[in-house]
C-alpha cells in the first residue's frame, strides 16, 4: 500500500469561548490548517473528510460531519462523524490514513471539534459520564475521574506509585503549556499546588484532572502520489495502530494498564518498523495524571510499574531524553473531547517541521501520538517520521 | 386466631437501625429546647435508605438466623412506605427471593400497622410450602419545629414465623374506638402532625391500650418485659398503670430512648429486643392513631435465633440531619442524567436484586452480568445461571468528592456528601469470581482498601422520572472477633 503523509495541521486556541459555535471554531482550525501547508492547498483538492466530535450539549448529534465541512465550503465531499469518545479525532486521522493508503482518496481532511463550556455544570457532568459503561459503571457512581482514580488506586497499591508522581505530571505539563499560546490553562503550577488541590476522586485532585474545554483542530493527510505538491519536507505517517477493549473498567483483564493502548502501540511500532526507544517525543493522552503514567508503560517507554520513576527522572520533560506532551498535554493545553486527537497531530506536525518555537525538541525526527477513548475502550497510536534526515 | 389450634410461632428475629445518630443535645443547640420527652437520641437514615431498604436489612438478618427457609407469606408494615401507591412487597420479595405466588400484604395507615402484620401472619399460618416473614420498617417525619419530628427515629424488625419456632403467642386481642386528631398525616404530605391537646392525647393512648390489654384472658402482671408503643420516651411509661405492668418491664423493652419514635416498627423492635435479651414472658402492645391497639402475650420457650444491628453510633449534627432528610437540598439536577429506561432497568433486576451471574459453559469463567461474549474466552455462549454469594473483596476503590459524581448521584451527594465506589470481586456460590463496580454504603468514606472483605446489601441507587431504582451496594464485612 502507498504511504500517507501529514502536510498540515493547526488548532484554534483551546479555552472557553461563549461567542463561538462548533462551526465557527471548526472554520478557524480549518483555515489555519490550510495555511500551515508549506506550499499551500486549494480546498477543492480535499476528497473527503472525517470529523471527530462527541457532541457535548447535544448541539448537533446527527450529521455533525457535513454540518462543519459544508460550513467551510468543502461542498459535496463525503464526510463521516467519528465517535470514539476522546479518541474520536485520533480515529478520524486513522480513517484518513486508511482512505489515502487504500488508494480511494489523495487528500483527506481529518479534524475534530467540541464545545463543552456553554452548558451548566450539571449538564456538563451528564456528558462527561457518557463514555463510561453506563448501566453498571456509571450507575455505581463514577464519571471518568472516578474510574481513572480506581486505576490509580490499583497502580499505587501494586507498584508503589505515589501522589507526588501524579503531581509531577501536572507540573511538567503546565510548564510546557505555559509555552503554548493555544493552551487553555497556559500557566505553571507547583508540586504543592497539584498535591494540595481539592480532591475530585481520591487520589486525583483538581490538578490531576484535565479541564473541560472548547476547541477545534484539523490535519491534512495526503498520499505519496501527491505529497510533492504540498511540501518539500514531508512528514510520513509511518505507523498507525488501534484497538478496542471492554468499555467498563470492571470487565477488563487489568486495572493497572490500558490494554487497548498497548495493542495499538504494538501495531503502530510494527507497521513503522520501530521500537519505543526510537521515539524522540510523544503526545500522550493525559486526561488524568495517572493516564500519562500508564501511557509510559503501555507505550513501552518503561517497564510496568516504572512510570513513577520515569516521570521523576526528568526524562519526559521538555529538555529530557524523550519529552512527553510538549504541548502541555490534555491537562494544560485542554481537552475538547472530539478535537484532542487532531490537536495531538498539530504538536507532532510542529515538532517534526521545526516550528514548535520555545517547545522545540532539538533534532526531532520521529514522534508518536497516543489518543484514548474513555477509560480505555478505544485507543489509537500514530508514529510519524520526518523523511529528510531519517536515520537508517 | 382463637379457636384455631395451629398458630405458627416466631422462629427467628432480625432487626436493623441506620448507623447515624443525632442527640437530644444537638436539637437543643439548634432550637433552644428539645420537644421529645425521654428521647436521648435518634437513628437517622442515610440518604440512600428508606423503609424498603431497612426492611431488607432486618429481613435478611431474620432469614439468615432461620437458616434461609423458603418464604410462603410476606407482610410489610410501615407508615412511610417509599410509594403511597405501588406495591412495595414485589420489590422487597424480589430482593429476598420470595416466590411469585407467595401471599403478600402491605400494612400501613397508622403506627399499629406492625402488629397488624404480625397478627395477620399468626392468623394465616403455618404454611406447607415455607415460612411466614413479617417485616415492620419505619422512618416517620414531622415539620422540623414539631414535637413529632423531634421524636422521629428510624428502624426495622423482622420475624420468621413457622410452626416449630421457640416463641409462641399465648394471647391476642384488639381494640379500636374513635379518637380522631391525635396524630395524623394528610394524603400527599410527608410529615406527621398532632394538635398538642395534651390531656386528650394521653387519654387516647391509655384508654386504647387498656382496652386491648383488657381483652387478653391473662394476667399481664407476671410479664418480665413490655414492648409498648413509644411515640416518645415518656408516654409508654405513663400508660403503665392502664396496662397493668411496671415501669421496669416497660424499660426492659424500650428502644425509644436511643432510636426515637420508630412508628409501625416500634413494638416489633421492642419485641425483638426483649426476645434477644432473654426475656421469657413479654406483653406487646401497639397503638395506632384513629385509634386502635393490639395486645399480644408472647412466651419465649427456648433460645431464639436473633440477629440485631441496632448499635450504630455515627453522630450527625443538626444541619447534617436536615441535609440527610433533603430539607436543605434543591433536588435533582437540571440537564438530566444517564437515561436507562424503566424497561431497561427492569431487565437488570436479576442482577440488581438477586445477584444472578452466569458461568461460561466453555471456559468456566463467571460473568456478571451474564450477557454477551464471555469475559474469559470471548465466545458468545448461553450462560448457566449462578447466584453470587454477596461476599467479595475490594480490587480498587476511590472516594468521589465534589465534581466527581455523575448527575444521577447529585442529589445523594448533596444530602450525604462524599461516597466511595469500588470494583469488587464477588464470589460465585459454587466457586469463581466476577468483578463488579459497586458503591459503598454504611460506612465512612475512605474506610475500604484493596483486599478488604465486603458484603452486598440493598440501597436506593437513584430516582428518575419519579421511579426509584434500588440495587446492591457493598458494606465492609463484619469481622468475627
Amino acid at each position: 500500500m502507498r504511504d500517507a503523509y501529514l502536510v498540515g495541521a493547526a488548532q484554534t486556541d483551546f479555552g472557553s469561548f461563549p461567542d463561538e459555535s462548533y462551526r465557527s471554531l471548526f472554520r478557524t482550525a480549518f483555515e489555519a490548517a490550510c495555511d500551515s501547508v508549506p506550499a499551500g492547498i486549494d480546498p477543492d483538492d480535499v476528497d473527503e473528510a472525517a470529523v471527530g466530535t462527541l457532541g457535548v450539549g447535544g448541539r448537533q448529534l446527527g450529521l455533525s460531519g457535513p454540518a462543519v465541512t459544508e460550513h467551510v465550503g468543502l461542498d459535496g465531499i463525503p464526510c463521516t462523524r467519528v465517535e470514539n469518545a476522546c479518541a474520536a479525532s485520533g480515529y478520524a486521522v486513522r480513517q484518513a490514513v486508511q482512505a489515502v493508503k487504500s488508494g480511494m482518496a489523495d487528500v483527506v481532511l481529518a479534524g475534530g471539534v467540541e464545545i463543552m463550556t456553554d452548558t451548566s455544570s450539571d449538564a456538563t457532568k451528564y456528558w462527561l459520564g457518557v463514555s463510561g459503561e453506563t448501566e453498571w459503571e456509571r450507575l455505581s457512581g463514577t464519571t471518568f475521574a472516578g474510574v481513572y482514580a480506581q486505576m490509580a488506586d490499583a497502580h499505587m497499591e501494586k507498584y508503589g506509585t505515589t501522589v507526588e508522581d501524579l503531581s509531577r505530571v501536572a507540573v511538567k505539563n503546565h510548564a510546557n503549556g505555559a509555552k503554548n499560546p493555544h493552551a487553555h490553562l497556559g500557566f505553571e503550577c507547583s508540586l504543592e499546588d497539584a498535591t494540595n488541590a481539592q480532591v475530585v476522586a481520591d487520589p486525583l485532585t483538581l490538578y490531576h484532572c484535565c479541564p473541560t474545554t472548547d476547541g477545534a483542530a484539523c490535519a491534512v493527510v495526503v498520499s505519496e502520489d501527491v505529497v510533492d505538491e504540498y511540501t518539500d519536507d514531508p512528514i510520513r505517517i509511518a505507523g498507525v495502530g488501534a484497538a478496542s477493549d471492554r468499555v467498563g473498567l470492571f470487565q477488563r483483564d487489568t486495572y493497572t494498564s490500558v490494554p487497548a493502548s498497548r495493542e495499538a502501540a504494538q501495531s503502530a511500532y510494527e507497521m513503522a518498523g520501530v521500537r519505543p526507544e526510537d521515539i524522540d517525543f510523544a503526545e500522550v493522552h493525559d486526561c488524568f495524571a495517572i493516564a500519562e503514567l500508564l501511557a509510559y508503560e503501555d507505550l513501552g517507554f518503561c517497564e510496568p510499574g516504572g512510570a513513577g520513576e520515569l516521570v521523576s527522572s526528568g526524562t519526559t520533560e521538555l529538555g529530557g531524553e524523550r519529552p512527553v506532551n510538549t504541548s502541555g498535554g490534555l491537562k494544560s493545553k485542554g481537552h475538547p473531547i472530539g478535537a484532542t486527537g487532531a490537536g495531538q497531530m498539530v504538536e507532532a506536525y510542529k515538532q517534526l517541521s521545526g516550528t514548535a518555537g520555545e517547545r522545540q525538541v532539538e533534532g526531532a525526527t520521529r514522534g508518536l501520538t497516543h489518543n484514548v477513548g474513555g477509560s480505555g475502550g478505544a485507543a489509537v497510536v500514530h508514529v510519524l517520521e520526518r523523511e529528510s534526515e531519517v536515520e537508517t | 386466631m382463637t379457636g384455631d389450634e395451629r398458630t405458627p410461632n416466631i422462629a427467628a428475629v432480625g432487626a436493623y437501625a441506620p448507623r447515624f445518630r443525632i442527640s437530644a443535645e444537638a436539637f437543643t443547640e439548634a432550637w433552644g429546647q428539645f420537644h421529645a420527652a425521654g428521647v436521648n437520641g435518634k437513628a437517622v437514615p442515610d440518604a440512600d435508605e428508606d423503609a424498603l431498604t431497612m426492611a431488607y436489612e432486618a429481613a435478611t438478618r431474620a432469614l439468615e438466623a432461620a437458616g434461609n427457609p423458603d418464604v410462603a407469606f410476606l407482610a410489610f408494615a410501615s407508615t412511610t412506605p417509599p410509594m403511597a401507591e405501588e406495591d412495595v412487597t414485589t420489590r422487597l420479595g424480589g430482593m429476598l427471593d420470595v416466590p411469585d405466588d407467595a401471599t403478600r400484604h402491605v400494612f400501613t395507615g397508622s403506627t399499629r400497622a406492625g402488629t397488624r402484620a404480625l397478627v395477620a401472619g399468626f392468623t394465616a399460618g403455618p404454611w406447607n410450602d415455607g415460612v411466614g416473614l413479617v417485616v415492620a420498617a419505619d422512618c416517620p417525619r414531622g415539620e422540623p419545629d414539631s414535637s413529632e419530628d423531634h421524636a422521629a427515629g428510624a428502624g426495622a424488625a423482622a420475624f420468621v414465623l413457622s410452626d416449630d419456632g421457640p416463641v409462641s403467642i399465648d394471647g391476642q386481642s384488639e381494640y379500636a374506638v374513635e379518637f380522631p386528631g391525635t396524630r395524623f398525616r394528610e394524603t400527599g404530605d410527608s410529615t406527621v402532625e398532632g394538635l398538642g391537646v395534651t390531656s386528650y392525647d394521653r387519654e387516647t393512648f391509655s384508654e386504647t391500650l387498656a382496652g386491648a390489654v383488657g381483652g387478653l384472658e391473662a394476667d399481664v402482671g407476671t410479664v418480665d418485659a413490655a414492648a409498648v408503643q413509644a411515640p416518645d420516651g415518656k408516654l409508654p411509661y405513663r400508660a403503665a398503670g392502664a396496662l397493668g405492668v411496671g415501669v421496669d418491664e416497660i424499660r426492659a423493652g424500650a428502644l425509644v430512648h436511643e432510636l426515637g419514635d420508630t412508628g409501625a416498627a416500634s413494638v416489633p423492635l421492642s419485641l425483638a429486643k426483649s426476645l434477644a435479651d432473654g426475656h421469657e414472658r413479654i406483653l406487646a402492645t401497639s397503638f395506632g392513631s384513629g385509634a386502635g391497639a393490639d395486645a399480644l402475650l408472647v412466651s419465649r420457650n427456648d433460645d431464639v435465633p436473633v440477629s440485631l444491628e441496632l448499635d450504630g453510633d455515627d453522630p450527625v449534627s443538626y444541619p447534617e440531619y436536615l441535609r440527610l432528610r433533603g430539607d436543605l437540598t434543591s433536588g435533582p439536577p437540571s440537564g438530566g442524567g444517564a437515561y436507562v429506561s424503566v424497561p431497561s432497568w427492569r431487565r437488570t433486576l436479576d442482577q440488581r436484586h438477586r445477584l444472578l451471574a452466569g458461568r461460561c459453559p466453555d471456559c468456566g469463567a463467571l460473568n456478571f452480568p451474564p450477557e454477551g461474549a464471555c469475559n474469559g474466552c470471548n465466545s458468545l455462549v448461553e450462560y448457566e445461571s449462578v447466584k453470587l454469594t454477596g461476599e467479595g473483596t475490594v480490587e480498587a476503590v476511590t472516594t468521589i468528592s465534589q465534581g466527581g459524581a455523575p448527575p444521577e448521584f447529585a442529589e445523594q451527594q448533596a444530602k450525604s456528601g462524599d461516597f466511595d465506589v469500588a470494583v469488587v470481586s464477588l464470589s460465585g456460590s459454587d466457586g469463581g469470581e466476577a468483578s463488579v463496580p459497586a458503591q459503598v454504603a454504611g460506612t465512612e468514606p475512605g474506610t475500604l482498601e484493596i483486599g478488604d472483605a465486603v458484603a452486598t446489601t440493598m440501597r436506593r441507587i437513584y430516582t428518575q422520572e419519579g421511579v426509584t431504582r434500588y440495587g446492591f451496594k457493598i458494606r465492609p464485612l463484619a469481622v468475627e472477633s
